[in-house]
């Protein structure tokens, strides 16, 4: 068929394809504010530096080349720490040609503070001289610039706000991070949609069949249809979602993941861009619908009723065991997983393999449940309900998938989260034998918005009566070459001597598997036993390894201690003194760990130091647990964006499922089914729906934290809070229940008798 | 084969646009195997207006959908136009559905979405053929459609009228074959009357196959057919509708009869 004889059609009748549309248009606004987020403008003022030609900054990425011959790959990684740039560079850049002068700048938010280096130097050019070719000349002065950032013009305004890269940088990750994932939520959402949509107009097909369509003019057609949708979806989402994005950027902007005052990025190549992106998932989703009209029976049209096959598609069956077979797989090779990185990127396959499995299996799935069903059936809405659901299995398997869908993406979200927070709560109990703790004002935990202890504090600590040990310690990134260039979690921590028996062990309890961690000096460095393990970085003790500060300053150490318990530490320690004045923030500690002494007498630190607070370890405990209860904004955000799809997803096929039936309805009202009795089929249905899909969604849900957690924590066994569990079952239980008796209200409402109406 | 099968093979059967020699079709398998039709050997004369009846279960729409190619006989032969149906892969039945044979349905005939003048004017598309409006515009003159209803949609319409589009769109390709099945059984009898007039007319020189269990359409009828437990029980020639009721209130007798026999085994 023609695509205007489509076209007219769709305009003319849209219900069919509404719900995919509305799956379209909700998939594309998510993109667009995700790549709103992903390449929102962060704010470069120039300020002082409005005056300089040019302006010369450190590279504030890390670049290696890991591997050797034809092995050898280049990697970079944006760095934790601005490097900043040598102060005598100012005097070397002086004698370019064409320099008037050139100035070392500092006091930039996120600049450097070691001594012997500034932020940026500051060119002036000389009368005559352009900014373009003096720039070039002090490149060809810098042997090509390697290591530093030039600019000039409007660009200038960036590389005074080196600490501002580095934040915007995050926020652009976590929009780039949930484009993967609003595309396979997409995919199964619109799959679903669209396998209703065709099986709603199967009689349509077969008339078609009958005058003389071919099935590739079947397929095509769908096919196009789906094209169609895609692009609306893009077009149509590219408003809302301009919108969202907006709201997302300043939602990030608000708890620290951009910087304050970053706008989002708008263009209209967006709405292209996200209808490119649903392209070819709606074709994708719609290949197994587009067949199956494409073979429908001729004869079909001149059948009145329709149920489905008897006996299940047996390609289908294979297809699905085949899915089910990949999680299995999946499983196992998530769990030999050493890194927690590899784990993380084997969850979305997971996810993506179990949906597949419950979509494919569906029809076997819900007749399964109906038969276990029976014995319940005992009233006579019962018994019709499942009578339907089992003459129907793939109608109702349409209704059960976006429930799974909704049930396993959301769990597995949320879960993660919980499983790997309770992991981290219970180290650190376990980890922190410390009798009292001294934080800065802030949180037990100081963080990079509270102040820091000073050295001075942790001297007087030492010096009290009773005190065992000391520890400073404070949170930094370290970076590690194997077996990629990224950045872990770690911390610097003090040396721990009080005298001669004063030690770290006396205050923290890692779980040393080799090695000692009494002390901690310079040129050693001890790593967590996940970090060590063949496959990551592959380290034994004793063995020499090469770490980036924050700031990229090599670090050369050898292993001292391997330990067990790193969730809450992190996997890498190094001597503070090594880490001062190479992660960007004044030296100090966030937490000071103290065995022995007294209450009143660390009371009285405290109180000497305003801003200084003093916990024991209970008290400690249980704030650590607190703030690893609440979740990361960042993670919130991305559960919120998927819930939100995966919910729509649900409702929209329940309400489609649901209001096709209104024939059903109508007959049922003429032969003395009463509003009653009809509420009571449906609902019967609903429950059924709902039960098999948050049972069947459950399970994709554990089979993919089980090697994610694994994983991360150590342990196989996810944490799942009861009452976050059965708020997320209620809220889709309910949802679901809601979508489908509102619909039957509506059918109920209006005359039971209508006429005929024309093929569907 | 009974005698009137082979009497009925006798009538210029090899050059019959529709031929059916021991055809038999049954649904499911062992025990719960359905015979639908049962060695049926049939022809239907170029030109000719057969009607095809029988009580309920008696195999009328399944020898309908066979002898048009709308679905596959478990044995048996089926030529079409010249065509056997079984060496004929899905897309060349498909084509030749497409461009030598017309349907009308009992109901839902009719695309929604699409206007009357985009209905009649399907086959065509599906073609890739032109459809130009006066061709479209002709035969809906043909079955009493005026030409501002070319722009209505099917919900527009009263139920005859829709039949009136359905035999349109049969009619605008030109078919060799017209297949209808029940056109008039969700009619009144003095719309189905004027439907049938009107097929009969409009579709004059075509072959045409009714199946129906209404008396009345036979009497536009050359010939009835009468069908039993999947077999042909009755040819009969210029039929008129009160022997042709006779004839059905005996097989419905019958019919009855084979209930309460197996209800008492």
């Amino acid at each position: 068929m023609k695509p205007g004889w489509m076209l007219a059609g769709l305009r003319r009748n849209p219900g069919p394809v509404v719900g995919t549309l509305v799956a379209a248009v909700l998939s594309a606004t998510l993109m667009v504010a995700a790549f709103g987020v992903a390449l929102a403008h962060t704010p470069s003022p120039l300020g002082r530096l409005a005056g300089a030609d040019v302006v010369v900054a450190a590279d504030p990425q890390l670049h290696l080349t890991i591997g050797t011959g034809e092995d050898a790959e280049h990697e970079s990684v944006p760095l934790a720490a601005y490097p900043g740039v040598p102060v005598r560079l100012a005097g070397e850049l002086a004698r370019v040609p064409g320099v008037a002068s050139a100035t070392g700048e500092t006091g930039f938010p996120g600049g450097t503070l070691r001594p012997g280096l500034v932020d940026l130097i500051a060119v002036k050019a000389t009368p005559g001289t352009s900014p373009a070719a003096l720039a070039q000349r002090i490149r060809a002065d810098l042997h090509g610039g390697a290591g530093y950032d030039l600019a000039t013009g409007s660009a200038r305004g960036a590389l005074a706000n080196p600490g501002v890269a580095i934040e915007a940088a995050n926020g652009h990750a976590l929009g780039g991070a949930v484009i993967p994932m609003l595309i396979t939520t997409a995919l199964f959402a619109l799959a679903a949609t669209t396998a209703l949509s065709v099986d709603l107009r199967r009689r349509r097909f077969a008339l078609l069949r009958a005058v003389g369509a071919t099935r590739g003019q079947i397929r095509r057609a769908i096919l196009a249809e789906q094209a169609l949708l895609a692009v609306a979806g893009g077009l149509l989402g590219f408003l809302p979602g301009t919108l969202a994005g907006a709201a997302g950027v300043r939602a990030l902007a608000a708890h620290g993941l951009l910087p304050p005052g970053s706008t989002p990025s708008v263009s209209p190549w967006y709405a292209m861009l996200a209808a490119g992106i649903m392209l070819p998932v709606c074709l994708l989703s719609a290949l197994a619908s587009a067949r199956r009209a494409a073979r429908t029976s001729p004869a079909a049209a001149v059948l009145e009723a329709h149920a489905d096959r008897a006996r299940p598609n047996p390609v289908r069956i294979l297809l699905g065991l085949v899915a089910a077979g990949g999680v299995v797989v999946l499983n196992v090779l998530s769990l030999h997983q050493h890194g927690p990185g590899a784990a993380i990127a084997l969850a979305l396959p997971l996810l993506m393999c179990g949906m597949a499995a419950v979509g494919l299996l569906g029809p076997v799935l819900v007749a399964i449940v109906a038969a276990l069903a029976r014995p319940l059936a005992v009233s006579p809405s019962a018994r019709l309900a499942l009578t339907t659901i089992r003459r129907m299995p793939k109608r109702t398997a349409s209704a059960v998938i976006p429930v799974a869908l909704a049930i396993g993406l959301i769990g597995a979200v949320a879960f993660s989260n919980t499983s790997i927070a309770h992991a981290t709560t219970a180290q650190a109990a376990q980890q922190v034998t410390a009798d009292h703790v001294l934080s800065a004002r802030g949180g037990a935990n100081g963080g990079a918005s509270g102040g820091l202890l000073s050295e001075a504090i942790l001297r007087e600590a030492r010096a009290l009566p009773g005190v065992r040990a000391a520890v400073g310690v404070t949170p930094l990134s370290i970076g590690v070459a194997d077996p990629d260039l990224e950045f872990l979690g770690g911390e610097a921590i003090s040396a721990g001597a009080t005298g001669a028996t004063g030690a770290i062990s006396d205050v923290l309890s890692l779980g040393v598997a080799a090695g000692q961690l009494h002390d901690l000096g310079p040129g050693q460095i001890a790593v967590s036993a996940m970090e060590a393990s063949s496959g990551v970085l592959g380290v034994h003790l004793g063995e020499h390894v090469t770490v980036y500060l924050p700031d990229g300053t090599p670090y050369h150490a050898a292993i001292s201690a391997i330990y067990q318990r790193s969730l809450a530490l992190g996997d890498v320690l190094i001597p503070a003194s090594v880490a001062a004045g190479h992660t960007g923030a004044p030296g100090g500690y966030s937490q000071i760990l103290v065995a022995g002494g007294t209450q009143q007498e660390l009371a009285s630190l405290g109180r000497a130091h305003p801003g200084v607070m003093v916990a024991n370890r209970a008290i400690y405990n249980a704030e650590v647990q607190q703030n690893a209860q609440q979740n990361d904004f960042g993670d919130t955000l991305i559960l919120g964006v998927i819930s939100v799809l995966a919910a729509v997803a649900m409702l929209n096929t329940l309400v489609i499922a649901t209001l096709e039936r209104r024939r059903q309805v109508r007959l049922l009202s003429r032969v003395g089914a009463t509003v009653r009795q009809l509420a009571g089929v449906f609902r019967w249905q609903a429950v059924f729906v709902t039960v098999t899909g948050i049972t069947s969604g459950a399970v994709v849900c554990a089979g993919t934290l089980i090697g994610l957690t694994r994983a991360v924590t150590g342990s196989p066994v996810p944490y799942i809070p009861a009452v976050p569990a059965g708020l997320i079952i209620a809220a889709v239980a309910g949802l679901a229940l809601t979508a489908v008796m509102t619909s039957v209200a509506m059918m109920s409402g209006r005359q039971p008798f209508r006429g005929a109406s024309p093929l569907r | 084969m009974t005698t009137r099968q082979m009497i009925d093979t006798s009538v210029a059967s090899q050059q019959a646009p529709v031929l059916l020699h021991g055809v038999t079709k049954r649904y499911g398998r062992g025990r719960s195997a359905v015979t639908a039709l049962d060695d049926v050997t049939l022809s239907f004369a170029d030109g000719s207006f057969t009607a095809v009846l029988g009580v309920s279960g008696s195999g009328k729409s399944t020898l309908l959908q066979c002898a048009a190619g709308l679905d596959r006989p478990t044995s048996g032969t089926v030529r079409l136009c010249g065509e056997d149906l079984a060496a004929l892969r899905d897309r060349r039945r498909t084509l030749l559905r497409r461009e030598q044979v017309g349907f009308v349905f009992q109901e839902l005939n009719l695309v929604p979405e699409l206007t009357v003048a985009e209905n009649i004017a399907l086959p065509l598309r599906l073609g890739r053929r032109r459809a130009p409006a006066d061709a479209i515009e002709q035969a809906a003159a043909e079955v009493g459609l005026r030409p501002e209803q070319l722009r209505r949609l099917p919900s527009e319409l009263s139920g005859g009228q829709q039949q009136r589009v359905a035999i349109a769109r049969a009619l605008v390709i030109r078919p060799s074959v017209i297949f209808a099945d029940e056109p008039t059984g969700a009619l009144d009898p003095y719309t189905a009357t004027g439907v049938m007039r009107l097929l009969r007319r409009a579709a004059a020189g075509t072959t045409v196959v009714v199946v129906t269990h209404q008396p009345e359409v036979t009497r536009f009828c050359d010939r009835a057919v009468f069908l039993f437990a999947g077999r042909i029980e009755e040819v009969m020639d210029s039929p008129d509708p009160a022997r042709v009721a006779a004839c059905l209130h005996a097989l419905g007798a019958r019919a009855d009869g084979r209930l309460v026999d197996r209800a008492a085994a």
